[in-house]
Protein backbone atom coordinates (compact mmCIF):
# COMPACT_ATOMS: atom_id res chain seq x y z
CA UNK A 1 0.00 0.00 0.00
CA UNK A 2 1.86 3.02 -0.80
CA UNK A 3 2.15 5.72 1.74
CA UNK A 4 1.13 9.67 1.22
CA UNK A 5 1.02 10.71 3.94
CA UNK A 6 4.37 11.47 5.69
CA UNK A 7 4.19 10.61 9.28
CA UNK A 8 6.19 13.64 10.76
CA UNK A 9 4.69 16.63 8.60
CA UNK A 10 1.34 15.14 7.96
CA UNK A 11 -0.17 18.29 9.08
CA UNK A 12 1.49 20.77 6.80
CA UNK A 13 -0.67 21.57 4.27
CA UNK A 14 2.30 22.22 1.42
CA UNK A 15 2.54 18.58 1.51
CA UNK A 16 1.94 16.62 -1.78
CA UNK A 17 -1.53 15.65 -1.98
CA UNK A 18 -2.08 13.53 -5.10
CA UNK A 19 -5.55 13.26 -6.18
CA UNK A 20 -5.50 9.48 -6.29
CA UNK A 21 -5.77 7.96 -2.22
CA UNK A 22 -5.68 5.11 -0.47
CA UNK A 23 -8.35 4.67 2.37
CA UNK A 24 -11.87 6.06 3.01
CA UNK A 25 -11.08 8.94 0.43
CA UNK A 26 -10.60 6.84 -2.26
CA UNK A 27 -11.32 9.35 -5.38
CA UNK A 28 -12.84 6.63 -7.77
CA UNK A 29 -12.19 9.06 -10.84
CA UNK A 30 -8.63 9.73 -9.91
CA UNK A 31 -8.40 5.70 -10.48
CA UNK A 32 -9.55 5.90 -13.62
CA UNK A 33 -6.91 8.71 -15.11
CA UNK A 34 -3.68 7.82 -16.14
CA UNK A 35 -1.14 8.23 -13.46
CA UNK A 36 1.53 9.94 -15.33
CA UNK A 37 0.49 12.96 -18.42
CA UNK A 38 2.71 15.00 -20.03
CA UNK A 39 1.10 17.68 -21.99
CA UNK A 40 2.95 20.26 -24.12
CA UNK A 41 6.39 19.99 -22.56
CA UNK A 42 9.21 22.18 -23.51
CA UNK A 43 12.59 22.01 -21.40
CA UNK A 44 15.55 23.46 -22.49
CA UNK A 45 18.94 23.81 -20.85
CA UNK A 46 20.28 26.51 -23.05
CA UNK A 47 18.74 28.84 -25.21
CA UNK A 48 18.23 27.60 -28.85
CA UNK A 49 18.85 23.95 -27.33
CA UNK A 50 15.63 22.78 -26.60
CA UNK A 51 15.69 19.12 -25.26
CA UNK A 52 11.89 18.63 -25.16
CA UNK A 53 9.65 20.25 -27.99
CA UNK A 54 6.08 19.75 -27.31
CA UNK A 55 6.04 16.20 -25.52
CA UNK A 56 3.13 14.21 -24.77
CA UNK A 57 2.65 11.27 -23.13
CA UNK A 58 0.06 9.19 -20.92
CA UNK A 59 1.07 6.19 -18.86
CA UNK A 60 -1.95 4.02 -17.12
CA UNK A 61 -1.81 2.96 -13.80
CA UNK A 62 0.34 -0.32 -13.29
CA UNK A 63 2.21 0.03 -17.08
CA UNK A 64 6.16 -0.81 -17.46
CA UNK A 65 7.23 1.57 -20.27
CA UNK A 66 10.90 1.40 -21.99
CA UNK A 67 12.19 5.01 -22.90
CA UNK A 68 14.87 4.88 -25.10
CA UNK A 69 16.53 7.54 -27.80
CA UNK A 70 19.88 8.20 -28.86
CA UNK A 71 22.13 9.97 -26.68
CA UNK A 72 21.26 13.40 -25.34
CA UNK A 73 17.40 12.84 -26.50
CA UNK A 74 16.41 13.71 -23.15
CA UNK A 75 15.58 10.52 -21.70
CA UNK A 76 17.46 11.33 -18.42
CA UNK A 77 16.21 15.00 -18.89
CA UNK A 78 11.87 13.72 -18.55
CA UNK A 79 12.88 12.01 -15.65
CA UNK A 80 14.46 14.66 -13.82
CA UNK A 81 11.44 16.46 -14.85
CA UNK A 82 9.29 13.59 -12.59
CA UNK A 83 11.34 14.14 -9.81
CA UNK A 84 11.48 17.87 -9.66
CA UNK A 85 15.67 17.80 -9.91
CA UNK A 86 14.79 20.07 -12.96
CA UNK A 87 11.10 22.14 -13.78
CA UNK A 88 9.61 22.42 -17.20
CA UNK A 89 9.77 25.57 -19.14
CA UNK A 90 6.24 25.21 -20.41
CA UNK A 91 3.25 22.33 -20.38
CA UNK A 92 1.94 20.64 -17.86
CA UNK A 93 2.99 17.12 -16.02
CA UNK A 94 0.53 15.68 -14.19
CA UNK A 95 0.97 12.99 -11.58
CA UNK A 96 -1.86 11.17 -10.04
CA UNK A 97 -4.09 14.61 -11.23
CA UNK A 98 -1.50 16.79 -9.60
CA UNK A 99 0.84 19.22 -11.83
CA UNK A 100 4.77 18.58 -10.86
CA UNK A 101 5.28 21.61 -12.81
CA UNK A 102 3.54 24.13 -10.44
CA UNK A 103 4.45 22.25 -7.30
CA UNK A 104 6.25 24.84 -4.89
CA UNK A 105 9.60 23.58 -3.79
CA UNK A 106 8.49 22.54 -0.49
CA UNK A 107 6.19 20.30 -1.71
CA UNK A 108 9.04 18.44 -3.69
CA UNK A 109 10.04 15.94 -0.47
CA UNK A 110 6.55 15.06 -0.56
CA UNK A 111 6.01 14.66 -4.43
CA UNK A 112 9.52 12.01 -4.18
CA UNK A 113 8.07 10.25 -1.36
CA UNK A 114 5.92 8.80 -4.00
CA UNK A 115 8.70 8.17 -6.06
CA UNK A 116 11.39 5.77 -6.23
CA UNK A 117 14.25 6.30 -8.06
CA UNK A 118 16.98 4.61 -9.71
CA UNK A 119 20.88 5.37 -11.61
CA UNK A 120 23.15 3.92 -13.71
CA UNK A 121 25.88 4.82 -10.60
CA UNK A 122 23.31 3.72 -7.91
CA UNK A 123 23.68 6.36 -5.70
CA UNK A 124 24.71 4.51 -2.16
CA UNK A 125 26.30 5.84 0.72
CA UNK A 126 29.02 3.61 0.52
CA UNK A 127 30.40 4.07 4.06
CA UNK A 128 26.67 3.11 5.32
CA UNK A 129 25.36 0.25 5.87
CA UNK A 130 23.27 -1.99 3.34
CA UNK A 131 20.70 -1.61 5.89
CA UNK A 132 21.19 2.02 6.41
CA UNK A 133 21.23 2.87 2.41
CA UNK A 134 17.60 0.90 2.41
CA UNK A 135 16.17 2.15 5.57
CA UNK A 136 16.96 6.19 4.75
CA UNK A 137 13.30 6.19 2.96
CA UNK A 138 11.48 4.91 5.82
CA UNK A 139 13.62 7.10 8.16
CA UNK A 140 13.07 10.18 6.38
CA UNK A 141 9.15 9.26 6.74
CA UNK A 142 9.87 9.02 10.90
CA UNK A 143 8.52 5.65 10.63
CA UNK A 144 9.55 3.83 14.03
CA UNK A 145 12.52 2.19 14.40
CA UNK A 146 10.60 -1.56 15.03
CA UNK A 147 8.90 -0.55 11.77
CA UNK A 148 11.47 0.09 9.29
CA UNK A 149 13.43 -2.54 10.20
CA UNK A 150 10.75 -4.83 9.02
CA UNK A 151 9.93 -3.33 5.55
CA UNK A 152 13.77 -3.11 5.03
CA UNK A 153 14.35 -6.81 5.90
CA UNK A 154 11.50 -7.84 3.28
CA UNK A 155 12.51 -5.12 0.92
CA UNK A 156 16.20 -6.77 0.89
CA UNK A 157 14.64 -10.54 0.55
CA UNK A 158 12.62 -9.06 -2.76
CA UNK A 159 15.68 -8.17 -4.40
CA UNK A 160 17.59 -11.31 -3.38
CA UNK A 161 20.01 -9.60 -0.51
CA UNK A 162 18.54 -11.27 2.67
CA UNK A 163 20.71 -11.39 5.35
CA UNK A 164 23.09 -8.61 4.11
CA UNK A 165 21.88 -5.74 5.65
CA UNK A 166 25.32 -5.54 8.25
CA UNK A 167 27.54 -5.63 4.98
CA UNK A 168 29.32 -1.96 3.64
CA UNK A 169 27.50 -0.88 0.97
CA UNK A 170 30.73 0.05 -0.63
CA UNK A 171 32.43 -3.62 -0.31
CA UNK A 172 29.00 -5.25 -2.64
CA UNK A 173 29.30 -6.07 -5.98
CA UNK A 174 28.24 -3.68 -8.83
CA UNK A 175 25.31 -5.77 -9.31
CA UNK A 176 24.71 -6.01 -5.89
CA UNK A 177 25.34 -2.24 -5.29
CA UNK A 178 22.38 -1.95 -7.79
CA UNK A 179 19.87 -4.38 -6.17
CA UNK A 180 20.44 -2.59 -2.84
CA UNK A 181 19.27 0.61 -4.70
CA UNK A 182 16.42 -1.15 -5.92
CA UNK A 183 15.53 -2.24 -2.59
CA UNK A 184 15.92 1.39 -1.35
CA UNK A 185 13.53 2.51 -4.03
CA UNK A 186 10.72 0.13 -3.54
CA UNK A 187 10.78 0.18 0.34
CA UNK A 188 8.13 2.93 0.49
CA UNK A 189 6.19 1.18 -1.60
CA UNK A 190 5.90 4.24 -4.20
CA UNK A 191 3.52 4.56 -6.84
CA UNK A 192 6.10 5.10 -9.46
CA UNK A 193 9.42 3.95 -9.89
CA UNK A 194 11.90 5.83 -12.11
CA UNK A 195 15.22 3.96 -13.47
CA UNK A 196 17.39 5.67 -16.04
CA UNK A 197 19.86 3.02 -17.12
CA UNK A 198 20.01 0.80 -13.97
CA UNK A 199 21.72 -1.21 -16.07
CA UNK A 200 24.59 0.57 -17.37
CA UNK A 201 27.14 -0.42 -15.13
CA UNK A 202 26.55 -4.15 -15.12
CA UNK A 203 27.03 -6.91 -17.87
CA UNK A 204 24.82 -8.08 -20.32
CA UNK A 205 24.20 -11.37 -17.91
CA UNK A 206 23.08 -8.94 -14.80
CA UNK A 207 21.61 -6.59 -16.73
CA UNK A 208 18.97 -9.11 -17.18
CA UNK A 209 18.48 -10.48 -13.73
CA UNK A 210 18.27 -6.78 -12.74
CA UNK A 211 15.52 -6.11 -15.27
CA UNK A 212 14.05 -9.04 -14.05
CA UNK A 213 13.53 -7.77 -10.39
CA UNK A 214 12.01 -5.20 -11.70
CA UNK A 215 9.57 -7.36 -14.04
CA UNK A 216 8.66 -8.77 -10.36
CA UNK A 217 8.01 -4.89 -8.93
CA UNK A 218 5.94 -4.48 -11.63
CA UNK A 219 3.88 -7.49 -11.28
CA UNK A 220 3.48 -6.23 -7.54
CA UNK A 221 1.32 -3.50 -9.55
CA UNK A 222 3.94 -0.73 -9.32
CA UNK A 223 4.31 1.78 -12.71
CA UNK A 224 7.80 1.11 -14.12
CA UNK A 225 9.57 3.88 -16.38
CA UNK A 226 12.73 2.27 -17.36
CA UNK A 227 15.40 4.22 -19.39
CA UNK A 228 18.09 2.57 -21.44
CA UNK A 229 19.45 2.18 -24.72
CA UNK A 230 20.54 -1.34 -24.17
CA UNK A 231 18.94 -3.11 -27.18
CA UNK A 232 18.98 -6.27 -25.26
CA UNK A 233 16.86 -5.62 -23.14
CA UNK A 234 14.33 -4.38 -24.78
CA UNK A 235 14.25 -7.69 -26.74
CA UNK A 236 14.22 -9.64 -23.60
CA UNK A 237 10.00 -8.67 -23.66
CA UNK A 238 7.61 -7.39 -25.37
CA UNK A 239 6.70 -3.93 -23.66
CA UNK A 240 4.98 -0.73 -24.04
CA UNK A 241 8.38 1.45 -25.55
CA UNK A 242 8.59 5.32 -25.86
CA UNK A 243 11.32 6.68 -28.37
CA UNK A 244 12.55 10.08 -27.71
CA UNK A 245 13.49 12.16 -30.63
CA UNK A 246 13.52 15.70 -31.92
CA UNK A 247 12.44 16.33 -28.38
CA UNK A 248 9.38 14.34 -29.04
CA UNK A 249 7.82 10.92 -27.64
CA UNK A 250 7.20 8.32 -29.85
CA UNK A 251 4.99 4.99 -29.08
CA UNK A 252 6.55 2.20 -30.90
CA UNK A 253 5.14 -1.72 -30.73
CA UNK A 254 7.44 -4.68 -29.88
CA UNK A 255 6.67 -7.87 -30.45
CA UNK A 256 4.70 -7.33 -32.95
CA UNK A 257 5.13 -7.61 -36.49
CA UNK A 258 5.69 -4.39 -37.77
CA UNK A 259 4.96 -3.78 -40.82
CA UNK A 260 1.36 -5.09 -41.12
CA UNK A 261 0.83 -2.47 -37.53
CA UNK A 262 2.29 -0.09 -39.94
CA UNK A 263 4.47 0.78 -37.15
CA UNK A 264 8.67 2.30 -38.02
CA UNK A 265 10.07 0.00 -36.19
CA UNK A 266 13.71 1.09 -36.62
CA UNK A 267 14.92 2.75 -33.19
CA UNK A 268 16.71 5.64 -33.98
CA UNK A 269 19.49 4.18 -31.61
CA UNK B 1 12.39 19.73 16.97
CA UNK B 2 15.20 17.55 17.69
CA UNK B 3 14.22 14.06 16.90
CA UNK B 4 15.98 10.41 17.69
CA UNK B 5 16.80 10.07 14.85
CA UNK B 6 18.58 13.33 14.18
CA UNK B 7 21.05 13.46 16.89
CA UNK B 8 21.51 9.92 15.95
CA UNK B 9 22.93 11.00 12.76
CA UNK B 10 24.71 13.89 13.91
CA UNK B 11 26.45 11.30 16.41
CA UNK B 12 27.11 8.96 13.61
CA UNK B 13 28.63 11.96 11.60
CA UNK B 14 31.35 13.12 14.31
CA UNK B 15 32.54 9.54 14.75
CA UNK B 16 32.82 9.45 11.16
CA UNK B 17 34.87 12.24 10.56
CA UNK B 18 36.16 12.83 14.20
CA UNK B 19 39.35 14.19 13.23
CA UNK B 20 37.83 16.75 11.35
CA UNK B 21 35.50 17.54 14.71
CA UNK B 22 38.08 17.38 16.53
CA UNK B 23 40.36 19.68 14.93
CA UNK B 24 37.37 22.37 14.83
CA UNK B 25 36.78 21.60 18.61
CA UNK B 26 40.63 22.49 19.45
CA UNK B 27 40.59 25.45 17.50
CA UNK B 28 37.69 26.63 19.18
CA UNK B 29 39.32 25.88 22.67
CA UNK B 30 41.97 27.73 22.06
CA UNK B 31 39.99 30.66 21.41
CA UNK B 32 37.51 30.74 24.21
CA UNK B 33 41.12 29.71 26.80
CA UNK B 34 41.61 33.64 25.90
CA UNK B 35 37.95 34.87 26.46
CA UNK B 36 37.85 32.49 29.40
CA UNK B 37 41.08 33.74 30.65
CA UNK B 38 39.68 37.77 30.43
CA UNK B 39 36.21 36.76 32.19
CA UNK B 40 38.61 35.06 35.12
CA UNK B 41 40.88 37.81 35.65
CA UNK B 42 37.54 40.04 35.61
CA UNK B 43 35.75 38.41 38.00
CA UNK B 44 38.79 38.00 40.45
CA UNK B 45 39.05 42.24 40.14
CA UNK B 46 35.50 42.66 40.73
CA UNK B 47 35.73 40.38 44.10
CA UNK B 48 38.39 42.95 45.14
CA UNK B 49 36.47 45.92 43.91
CA UNK B 50 33.71 45.04 45.92
CA UNK B 51 36.03 44.06 49.02
CA UNK B 52 37.72 47.61 48.78
CA UNK B 53 34.29 49.68 48.14
CA UNK B 54 33.22 48.60 51.45
CA UNK B 55 36.01 48.74 53.28
CA UNK B 56 34.18 50.44 55.81
CA UNK B 57 37.00 51.87 57.20
CA UNK B 58 37.73 55.68 57.19
CA UNK B 59 41.35 56.83 58.29
CA UNK B 60 41.50 60.47 60.45
CA UNK B 61 45.12 61.09 60.49
CA UNK B 62 45.77 63.92 62.93
CA UNK B 63 48.26 67.20 63.61
CA UNK B 64 51.27 66.31 65.93
CA UNK B 65 49.33 69.38 67.82
CA UNK B 66 46.50 68.17 68.89
CA UNK B 67 45.39 67.93 72.06
CA UNK B 68 44.64 64.96 74.21
CA UNK B 69 41.09 66.53 75.29
CA UNK B 70 41.00 67.36 71.38
CA UNK B 71 41.31 63.69 70.36
CA UNK B 72 38.89 62.76 73.06
CA UNK B 73 36.33 65.10 72.01
CA UNK B 74 36.93 64.32 68.35
CA UNK B 75 36.46 60.48 69.38
CA UNK B 76 32.86 60.81 71.30
CA UNK B 77 32.00 63.09 68.42
CA UNK B 78 32.65 60.45 66.27
CA UNK B 79 30.87 57.55 68.26
CA UNK B 80 27.58 59.32 68.22
CA UNK B 81 27.81 59.79 64.83
CA UNK B 82 25.10 57.28 62.91
CA UNK B 83 26.48 54.91 60.55
CA UNK B 84 29.81 54.54 62.75
CA UNK B 85 30.45 50.94 63.97
CA UNK B 86 33.61 52.23 66.20
CA UNK B 87 36.48 54.42 67.01
CA UNK B 88 39.69 53.52 67.67
CA UNK B 89 42.82 55.98 68.61
CA UNK B 90 46.14 55.18 67.30
CA UNK B 91 48.78 56.91 68.65
CA UNK B 92 52.35 57.44 66.72
CA UNK B 93 54.30 55.54 68.60
CA UNK B 94 51.29 52.55 68.54
CA UNK B 95 51.50 53.13 64.49
CA UNK B 96 55.12 52.79 64.44
CA UNK B 97 55.18 49.46 66.30
CA UNK B 98 52.37 48.15 64.00
CA UNK B 99 54.43 48.90 61.14
CA UNK B 100 57.40 47.38 62.56
CA UNK B 101 55.56 43.91 63.40
CA UNK B 102 54.03 43.45 59.99
CA UNK B 103 56.96 44.98 57.78
CA UNK B 104 59.39 43.00 60.26
CA UNK B 105 61.62 45.64 59.72
CA UNK B 106 64.20 48.10 61.26
CA UNK B 107 63.14 51.28 61.57
CA UNK B 108 66.01 53.16 63.38
CA UNK B 109 66.19 55.14 59.90
CA UNK B 110 62.34 56.39 59.87
CA UNK B 111 61.41 59.17 61.69
CA UNK B 112 58.93 59.91 63.96
CA UNK B 113 56.64 62.10 61.99
CA UNK B 114 56.36 59.57 59.69
CA UNK B 115 53.86 57.59 61.34
CA UNK B 116 51.10 60.46 62.74
CA UNK B 117 48.57 59.09 64.98
CA UNK B 118 45.40 58.61 64.09
CA UNK B 119 41.58 57.61 64.44
CA UNK B 120 40.58 54.61 62.66
CA UNK B 121 36.82 54.56 62.03
CA UNK B 122 35.08 51.64 61.62
CA UNK B 123 31.48 52.37 59.34
CA UNK B 124 28.68 50.33 58.64
CA UNK B 125 29.37 48.95 55.01
CA UNK B 126 26.22 49.46 53.86
CA UNK B 127 26.53 53.32 54.65
CA UNK B 128 26.01 55.44 51.87
CA UNK B 129 28.57 57.52 49.78
CA UNK B 130 26.62 60.73 50.21
CA UNK B 131 26.75 60.12 54.41
CA UNK B 132 30.70 59.01 54.02
CA UNK B 133 31.36 62.24 52.12
CA UNK B 134 29.55 64.76 54.40
CA UNK B 135 31.34 63.14 57.61
CA UNK B 136 34.38 63.24 55.70
CA UNK B 137 33.99 66.68 54.85
CA UNK B 138 32.71 67.89 58.25
CA UNK B 139 35.59 66.29 59.48
CA UNK B 140 38.35 67.87 57.25
CA UNK B 141 37.26 70.91 58.70
CA UNK B 142 38.04 70.44 62.22
CA UNK B 143 41.37 72.29 63.08
CA UNK B 144 43.03 69.26 64.89
CA UNK B 145 42.41 66.68 61.65
CA UNK B 146 45.25 66.71 59.06
CA UNK B 147 44.37 64.30 56.14
CA UNK B 148 41.57 61.35 56.02
CA UNK B 149 41.98 58.46 53.70
CA UNK B 150 38.93 56.33 52.68
CA UNK B 151 40.36 54.48 50.60
CA UNK B 152 38.28 56.05 47.57
CA UNK B 153 41.19 56.41 45.12
CA UNK B 154 42.14 52.80 45.34
CA UNK B 155 38.66 51.56 44.89
CA UNK B 156 38.84 54.11 41.87
CA UNK B 157 41.74 52.77 40.61
CA UNK B 158 40.56 49.43 40.98
CA UNK B 159 37.06 50.44 38.71
CA UNK B 160 38.98 51.76 36.13
CA UNK B 161 40.79 48.39 36.21
CA UNK B 162 37.87 46.35 36.35
CA UNK B 163 36.27 48.44 33.18
CA UNK B 164 39.78 48.23 31.18
CA UNK B 165 39.45 44.02 31.86
CA UNK B 166 35.11 44.59 31.00
CA UNK B 167 36.29 46.05 27.81
CA UNK B 168 39.05 43.64 27.24
CA UNK B 169 36.47 40.87 27.50
CA UNK B 170 34.11 42.39 25.08
CA UNK B 171 36.46 42.32 22.66
CA UNK B 172 38.03 39.20 22.72
CA UNK B 173 34.53 38.01 23.09
CA UNK B 174 33.84 39.55 19.86
CA UNK B 175 36.55 37.65 18.60
CA UNK B 176 35.86 34.15 20.01
CA UNK B 177 32.31 35.14 18.28
CA UNK B 178 33.86 35.53 14.93
CA UNK B 179 36.20 33.00 15.32
CA UNK B 180 33.12 30.06 16.20
CA UNK B 181 31.39 31.45 12.89
CA UNK B 182 34.44 31.15 10.92
CA UNK B 183 35.76 27.69 12.33
CA UNK B 184 32.05 25.75 12.31
CA UNK B 185 30.83 27.48 9.38
CA UNK B 186 33.22 26.54 7.46
CA UNK B 187 33.93 22.69 9.15
CA UNK B 188 30.23 22.24 8.60
CA UNK B 189 31.04 23.07 5.00
CA UNK B 190 33.57 21.03 4.54
CA UNK B 191 31.52 17.93 6.33
CA UNK B 192 28.88 18.88 3.96
CA UNK B 193 31.21 18.45 0.96
CA UNK B 194 32.22 14.90 2.08
CA UNK B 195 28.68 14.38 2.98
CA UNK B 196 27.54 15.30 -0.55
CA UNK B 197 25.96 11.71 -2.02
CA UNK B 198 24.38 11.14 1.55
CA UNK B 199 22.67 14.52 1.08
CA UNK B 200 21.86 13.88 -2.58
CA UNK B 201 20.34 10.25 -1.59
CA UNK B 202 18.45 12.56 1.21
CA UNK B 203 16.87 14.54 -1.12
CA UNK B 204 16.15 11.57 -3.83
CA UNK B 205 14.21 9.90 -0.94
CA UNK B 206 11.87 12.79 -0.01
CA UNK B 207 13.78 14.58 3.09
CA UNK B 208 12.88 18.02 3.65
CA UNK B 209 15.24 20.38 4.33
CA UNK B 210 15.11 20.76 8.03
CA UNK B 211 15.34 16.66 8.21
CA UNK B 212 19.29 17.13 6.12
CA UNK B 213 20.00 20.45 8.03
CA UNK B 214 19.13 18.91 11.55
CA UNK B 215 22.18 16.71 12.27
CA UNK B 216 24.39 19.29 10.70
CA UNK B 217 23.37 21.52 13.38
CA UNK B 218 23.50 19.49 16.36
CA UNK B 219 27.07 18.87 14.89
CA UNK B 220 28.07 22.46 14.67
CA UNK B 221 26.20 23.08 18.18
CA UNK B 222 28.17 20.03 19.96
CA UNK B 223 31.48 21.32 18.70
CA UNK B 224 30.74 25.17 19.72
CA UNK B 225 29.53 23.69 23.35
CA UNK B 226 32.72 21.17 23.57
CA UNK B 227 35.18 24.04 22.64
CA UNK B 228 33.93 26.08 24.92
CA UNK B 229 34.00 23.05 27.89
CA UNK B 230 37.56 22.08 26.62
CA UNK B 231 38.62 26.00 27.54
CA UNK B 232 36.92 25.96 31.16
CA UNK B 233 38.91 22.44 31.30
CA UNK B 234 41.89 23.74 30.84
CA UNK B 235 41.66 27.52 32.36
CA UNK B 236 40.26 24.93 35.43
CA UNK B 237 43.36 23.17 35.80
CA UNK B 238 45.78 26.15 35.48
CA UNK B 239 43.98 28.09 37.87
CA UNK B 240 43.88 25.61 40.25
CA UNK B 241 47.54 24.73 39.65
CA UNK B 242 48.65 28.35 40.21
CA UNK B 243 46.36 28.49 42.99
CA UNK B 244 47.33 26.05 45.18
CA UNK B 245 50.92 27.42 44.18
CA UNK B 246 50.73 30.81 45.28
CA UNK B 247 48.11 29.77 48.57
CA UNK B 248 47.57 32.46 51.02
CA UNK B 249 50.28 34.90 49.98
CA UNK B 250 48.04 36.18 47.15
CA UNK B 251 44.68 36.13 49.43
CA UNK B 252 46.33 38.22 52.30
CA UNK B 253 47.73 40.67 49.66
CA UNK B 254 44.26 41.50 47.51
CA UNK B 255 42.16 40.80 51.12
CA UNK B 256 39.89 38.36 48.84
CA UNK B 257 40.25 34.49 47.75
CA UNK B 258 40.85 33.90 44.25
CA UNK B 259 37.73 32.20 42.36
CA UNK B 260 37.61 30.13 39.64
CA UNK B 261 34.66 31.64 36.89
CA UNK B 262 30.91 31.44 38.58
CA UNK B 263 28.78 28.70 37.03
CA UNK B 264 26.79 31.30 35.43
CA UNK B 265 29.72 32.54 33.61
CA UNK B 266 31.05 28.87 32.79
CA UNK B 267 27.73 27.78 31.50
CA UNK B 268 26.87 30.94 29.47
CA UNK B 269 30.15 29.98 27.62
CA UNK B 270 29.42 26.79 27.21
CA UNK B 271 25.68 27.94 26.08
CA UNK B 272 26.87 30.76 23.75
CA UNK B 273 29.47 27.67 21.80
CA UNK B 274 26.43 25.89 21.54
CA UNK B 275 24.24 28.49 20.03
CA UNK B 276 26.53 30.13 18.19
CA UNK B 277 27.62 26.68 16.32
CA UNK B 278 24.32 25.88 15.06
CA UNK B 279 24.12 29.67 13.82
CA UNK B 280 27.40 28.90 11.87
CA UNK B 281 26.36 25.52 10.27
CA UNK B 282 23.05 27.21 9.28
CA UNK B 283 25.06 29.88 7.59
CA UNK B 284 27.30 27.52 6.07
CA UNK B 285 24.27 25.26 5.26
CA UNK B 286 22.26 27.77 3.17
CA UNK B 287 23.06 26.00 -0.29
CA UNK B 288 22.64 22.71 -0.02
CA UNK B 289 23.65 20.38 -2.50
CA UNK B 290 20.80 20.76 -5.49
CA UNK B 291 19.47 17.76 -6.77
N1 LIG C 1 22.32 20.25 -16.54
C1 LIG C 1 22.43 20.43 -17.86
N2 LIG C 1 22.88 21.59 -18.36
C2 LIG C 1 22.99 21.78 -19.68
N3 LIG C 1 22.66 20.88 -20.58
C3 LIG C 1 22.21 19.68 -20.16
C4 LIG C 1 22.06 19.41 -18.77
N4 LIG C 1 21.58 18.16 -18.64
C5 LIG C 1 21.42 17.69 -19.88
N5 LIG C 1 21.78 18.59 -20.80
C6 LIG C 1 21.72 18.43 -22.25
O1 LIG C 1 20.42 18.05 -22.57
C7 LIG C 1 20.41 17.06 -23.56
C8 LIG C 1 19.65 15.84 -23.06
O2 LIG C 1 20.38 15.25 -22.01
P1 LIG C 1 19.90 13.94 -21.28
O3 LIG C 1 20.87 13.65 -20.20
O4 LIG C 1 18.49 14.08 -20.90
O5 LIG C 1 20.03 12.88 -22.45
P2 LIG C 1 19.90 11.31 -22.39
O6 LIG C 1 18.86 10.93 -23.38
O7 LIG C 1 19.69 10.85 -21.00
O8 LIG C 1 21.31 10.86 -22.91
P3 LIG C 1 22.15 9.55 -22.52
O9 LIG C 1 21.54 8.42 -23.26
O10 LIG C 1 23.50 9.85 -23.01
O11 LIG C 1 22.08 9.40 -21.04
C9 LIG C 1 21.85 16.77 -23.88
O12 LIG C 1 22.17 17.46 -25.06
C10 LIG C 1 22.61 17.32 -22.72
O13 LIG C 1 23.84 17.82 -23.15
MG1 LIG D 1 20.82 9.80 -19.56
Amino acid sequence: MPRFDDQDDAQESRAFRPLLRQGPRFARDAAARPILMFEDVYKSYRPGAPVLRGMNLVIERGEFVFITGPSGSGKSTLLRLLYRSETVDEGRILFMGRDIARLKDDSVPFLRRNIGVIFQDFKLVKTWSVFENVAITLEVLGLPQRLIKARVGEALERVGLAGRGSDAAGVLSGGEQQRVAVARAIVGEPALILADEPTGNLDPQLAIDILGLFEEIHESGTTVLFATHDRSLLDVRSRRLIVLDEGKAMDVAMGIAPAEEGYDNELPL
Amino acid sequence: MLSIGTTRRAQRGMLREWRLHALSVFSLAVAFVCLGAALLVVTNLRAVEDRWAHAGRVSVYLKDSISTPDVEALKSALTATAGVKSVRYISSGQARQDFAQTEKKNLAGLSQEAFPSSIEVEVQPDMADAELTEMVTKLEKLPGVDEIETYQAWTDRLARLVRGGVAASGILALVVFASVLAVVGSTIRLALQRRRTEVEVLKLVGATDRFIKGPFLVEGSAQGAMGAMGALALLATLFFLVKGRLDGELSSLIGVEPSFLPWPIALGMVGVGAVLGALAALLGLRRLVAV
